[in-house]
C-alpha cells in the first residue's frame, strides 16, 4: 500500500458555535478498501463524512483526494487560500454519496434521478447517460423502475435508486451516511446486499453506520469515533474480538448482536 | 410626479377629520364582528354535516360549502340586500326591508362560514382517530368527545388558518360602504366629495388598513402562537 | 317572479358582454399577478439590499382591502405614475396588485418546502447552487404552487366584482344596469350570483384536481 491513498483526512477539526464536534481527526483510506466508522450518536462520524465531499467545511485541517487538498488551493506554501466553490463542486465529481433520507428528487423519474448529474455535471450525450444510468441501475436491481417516481418505491428501493445515482457519476469514493438508518429492518438487508456486492467488486467505500454486521463481516477497517476522536482504528476481525478501550468495548456489548 | 406625491403623503387631511374616520372605523370593526361570529357558528354546523354519518347530511353540508365558499362577497352582499326582503315579503304577504348593516352581516357571515367550515373540517379529519377511539373506550359520549377531545384540538391546530380568514373577512367588511353603511370608506368617499382631495384620502385610508391590519395580524398571530406552544412544545 | 325570460334570458347580450370584460380583466390580472409575485419572491428571498422594500410591498398588498386598492390605484397612480390611463387597465393593476403579494408569499413557502437534502445531494453531484436551483427547486416549485396560483385566480374573478366601482363594464356592472332599468332585481341578481359561482366552482375543482394528481404522482403536497 506505497500508493497515494484515494483519502486522507489531516488533522480535521470542525466547530459549531461553541460545541467542538471534531477534535483532530487523521486517517487514510485506500483504492479499493471498504473502511466503517462506527460511534455513538454525537460522536461526530457524520458530520467527518460530510467533511470530505465539503457539505461541511473543516474549521481547521484539510482533506486531501488523491494527493489534491479539498479545502485549499496554492500547495502548502504562502500561496494558501480556501478553494472556491467551482473548484470544490469539480471535485464533488469523483465523490459519490448516500444520504439517509435518500434526498431523491421527486419530480423526476427514477432514470431521470440518476442521469441528471452525468448530463449536467459532467457533460454526458443524453444516449450515453441513459445507457450508464441503465447499467448502474441494473447494478442495484432495479432496471425494471427505471420510468417509475421515486414516490412510487419502497424505502429499500428509493435508497438503492440513490445508490445508483451516486454510482453514475463514476466516483473514486463511494461515500456511505448511515444509508439503512431510515429504513425498515426488512429492507435494510436489500440495501446492506447491494453494498456488498459493490464491496465485493472492488468499490472504494466509506461508511458511516449502525449495522455491526455490516462493520464487522464486510469492512476492511474498521474506526470507532467517540467525542470526535478516532478512539480505536483496525482491523474488524481484531477489534471485534479483543477491543483495546473500554468505551468500545462497552459499545459492543450495547449493539453488536450474537453473531450467526 | 413628486408633486402629486407629495400630496399623496400629505396626510394632514386625513388627520384632520379623524374623529369622523375613526368612527367609520369603528362601524367597520362592528360588521367584521357580527358577521365573523355568524360565520363560525354557521361554519362549525356545516363542518359537523360534512362530517356526519349520514349521507344527506354530509350532501347538504358539502352544498352549503360549495355555494358559499365560491360565491363573491359583494355580490352576496347585494343580493342578500335587494333580493331577500322581496322574498321574505313574498312569504309573509308584507313588505319587508333590510337594514344595510343586516344584509352586510348576513351576506359575509354566509360567505365566510363556507371558507371556515372547510377549515373545522380539516382540523376535524387531522385528529387522529386514536383520540377519539380512547374517548369511546372510556364510555364517553359522542357529543362529550366532539366537546372536549375535538374541537377544543381543532380549534389549537386551525388557529393560524383562522387568524388568516378573519383578517380577509376584516378587509371584506370595506364593501359595506358601497351600500350606503357609513364605515371608513363611505366616510372617506363622502370627504373626498367635500374636499376634492382624493391623493392624501386614499393613501391614508390604505395606510390606516395597512397599520391596523398588520398590526392586529401580528398581535393575534403573536397570542396564537404563545397559546398553542402549551401543547405542541 | 316569473320573468326569467323577459330580465335574463333577452339581456344575455349584455350579461356576455358583460361576462368578457370580466374574464378579459381577470387574465390579464391574472398573469401579471404570477410575474409581479414571481420577482417580488425572489427579490425578497435572494436581492438582500432590496429586501426590506420587497417584504413591505408584499406586507401593504396583502393588508390594505380590494376596494381600497381599486380606489388607491384608480385615483392615485395616474397623478404620479402617469399611468394607468384607463378604467379597465386601473382594474387589472389593482387586482395584480391584490394577489401578486399573496403569490409571492406562496412562491417562497413552496421554495422553503423544498427539503435541504435534496439541495446537498445537487451540491454533493456538483452541481453549481443556481443550476441545482434551476433543475431541483424550481420545476418542485411550480408543481407544488399551481393549486394555489389556481385557487388566486378564483380570488381575483371573485374581488373583480367591485371593478364597477370604478366605472368598469364587468358582469356585475351589467346586471346591476339592468336592474336600476327595470327595478325587478330577483332573477338578474340570482341569475349573476350563479353564473358567479358555477363558474368559480369549475375552476377551483379544477385546482383541487390539480392538486390530487401532484400528491398522487410526485408525491409533491401542494404549497
Amino acid at each position: 500500500m506505497s500508493e497515494q491513498p484515494t483519502i486522507r483526512a489531516v488533522d480535521v477539526h470542525k466547530r459549531f458555535g461553541t460545541i467542538e464536534v471534531l477534535k483532530g481527526v487523521s486517517f487514510e483510506v485506500h483504492r479499493g478498501s471498504v473502511v466503517s466508522m462506527i460511534g455513538a450518536s454525537g460522536s461526530g462520524k457524520s458530520t467527518l463524512l460530510r467533511c470530505i465531499n465539503h457539505l461541511e467545511t473543516p474549521t481547521s485541517g484539510d482533506i486531501l483526494i488523491d494527493g489534491e487538498s479539498l479545502c485549499f488551493r496554492g500547495g502548502t506554501g504562502s500561496e494558501r487560500r480556501p478553494r472556491p466553490l467551482a473548484e470544490i463542486n469539480r471535485m464533488r465529481r469523483d465523490l459519490g454519496i448516500v444520504f439517509q433520507q435518500f434526498n431523491l428528487w421527486p419530480h423526476m423519474t427514477v432514470l431521470g434521478n440518476v442521469i441528471e448529474a452525468p448530463i449536467r455535471v459532467r457533460g454526458l450525450a443524453r444516449k450515453e447517460a441513459i445507457a450508464l444510468g441503465e447499467a448502474c441501475l441494473a447494478r442495484v436491481h432495479l432496471g425494471e423502475k427505471a420510468i417509475e417516481y421515486p414516490a412510487r418505491l419502497s424505502g429499500g428501493q428509493q435508497q438503492r435508486v440513490a445508490i445508483a445515482r451516486a454510482l453514475a457519476m463514476q466516483p473514486k469514493v463511494m461515500l456511505f451516511d448511515e444509508p439503512t438508518s431510515s429504513l425498515d429492518p426488512e429492507l435494510t438487508d436489500e440495501v446492506l446486499g447491494v453494498m456488498r456486492e459493490l464491496a465485493n467488486d472492488g468499490t472504494t467505500m466509506i461508511v458511516v453506520t449502525h449495522e455491526m454486521g455490516f462493520a464487522r463481516e464486510v469492512s476492511d477497517r474498521v474506526m470507532f469515533l467517540h467525542n470526535g476522536l478516532i478512539e480505536e482504528e483496525g482491523l474488524p476481525a481484531e477489534i471485534f474480538s479483543a477491543p483495546k478501550s473500554e468505551r468500545f468495548r462497552q459499545f459492543i456489548s450495547k449493539h453488536l448482536r450474537p453473531a450467526s | 410626479m413628486s408633486e402629486s406625491l407629495q400630496q399623496a403623503l400629505d396626510v394632514s387631511v386625513f388627520w384632520e377629520y379623524r374623529t369622523v374616520l375613526l368612527r367609520g372605523l369603528a362601524v367597520n370593526v362592528y360588521v367584521f364582528a357580527a358577521a365573523a361570529v355568524l360565520a363560525l357558528g354557521i361554519g362549525l354546523g356545516a363542518a359537523l354535516l360534512r362530517v356526519n354519518r349520514f349521507r344527506a347530511l354530509r350532501w347538504i353540508g358539502t352544498l352549503h360549502v360549495e355555494i358559499f365558499r365560491n360565491a363573491p362577497d359583494y355580490i352576496m352582499v347585494v343580493w342578500v340586500h335587494f333580493v331577500l326582503p322581496l322574498l321574505i315579503g313574498y312569504v309573509i304577504h308584507r313588505r319587508f326591508e333590510l337594514h344595510p348593516f343586516v344584509s352586510a352581516v348576513i351576506g359575509l357571515g354566509f360567505v365566510y362560514s363556507g371558507y371556515f367550515a372547510e377549515t373545522f373540517r380539516a382540523g376535524i379529519e387531522a385528529v387522529p382517530i386514536a383520540h377519539i377511539e380512547a374517548g369511546r373506550s372510556c364510555g364517553m359520549s359522542e357529543r362529550l368527545i366532539l366537546w372536549r377531545i375535538v374541537l377544543p384540538q381543532v380549534v389549537r391546530r386551525m388557529l393560524p388558518e383562522s387568524i388568516n380568514q378573519f383578517i380577509s373577512l376584516f378587509k371584506a367588511t370595506t364593501i359595506v360602504s358601497l351600500i350606503a353603511v357609513p364605515d371608513l370608506m363611505y366616510q372617506v368617499s363622502m370627504i373626498t366629495q367635500q374636499e376634492m382631495r382624493p391623493l392624501p384620502l386614499y393613501t391614508g385610508a390604505a395606510l390606516t388598513y395597512f397599520a391596523v391590519i398588520l398590526l392586529a395580524g401580528s398581535g393575534l398571530r403573536a397570542l396564537s402562537e404563545r397559546w398553542r406552544r402549551k401543547i405542541y412544545a | 317572479m316569473g320573468n326569467w325570460e323577459r330580465l335574463v334570458w333577452n339581456q344575455r347580450d349584455a350579461l356576455a358582454s358583460g361576462l368578457a370584460v370580466t374574464v378579459e380583466i381577470c387574465a390579464i390580472a391574472f398573469v401579471i399577478a404570477v410575474l409581479g409575485g414571481l420577482v417580488l419572491c425572489l427579490v425578497r428571498m435572494y436581492v438582500k439590499p432590496l429586501r426590506p422594500f420587497a417584504i413591505v410591498l408584499i406586507e401593504f398588498f396583502r393588508a390594505t382591502p380590494i376596494l381600497v386598492q381599486l380606489l388607491w390605484v384608480n385615483y392615485v397612480w395616474p397623478p404620479i405614475f402617469g399611468w394607468p390611463d384607463s378604467f379597465f387597465a386601473a382594474a387589472w393593476a389593482a387586482l395584480a396588485v391584490q394577489s401578486s403579494g399573496y403569490l409571492a408569499e406562496t412562491f417562497r413557502g413552496g421554495i422553503e418546502a423544498i427539503p435541504r437534502g435534496q439541495l446537498e445531494a445537487a451540491y454533493s453531484a456538483g452541481m453549481s447552487p443556481v443550476r441545482a436551483f434551476w433543475r431541483i427547486v424550481v420545476p418542485q416549485v411550480t408543481l407544488s404552487t399551481a393549486p394555489s396560483i389556481v385557487n388566486q385566480f378564483t380570488v381575483i374573478v371573485k374581488s373583480s366584482t367591485l371593478v364597477s366601482v370604478i366605472t368598469v363594464q364587468d358582469l356585475m356592472f351589467q346586471s346591476q344596469k339592468i336592474v336600476n332599468i327595470w327595478y325587478e332585481p330577483i332573477e338578474i341578481l340570482t341569475a349573476t350570483a350563479a353564473i358567479y359561482i358555477v363558474f368559480i366552482f369549475l375552476v377551483s375543482v379544477a385546482g383541487k384536481s390539480l392538486a390530487d394528481l401532484l400528491r398522487r404522482r410526485y408525491g409533491i403536497a401542494a404549497a
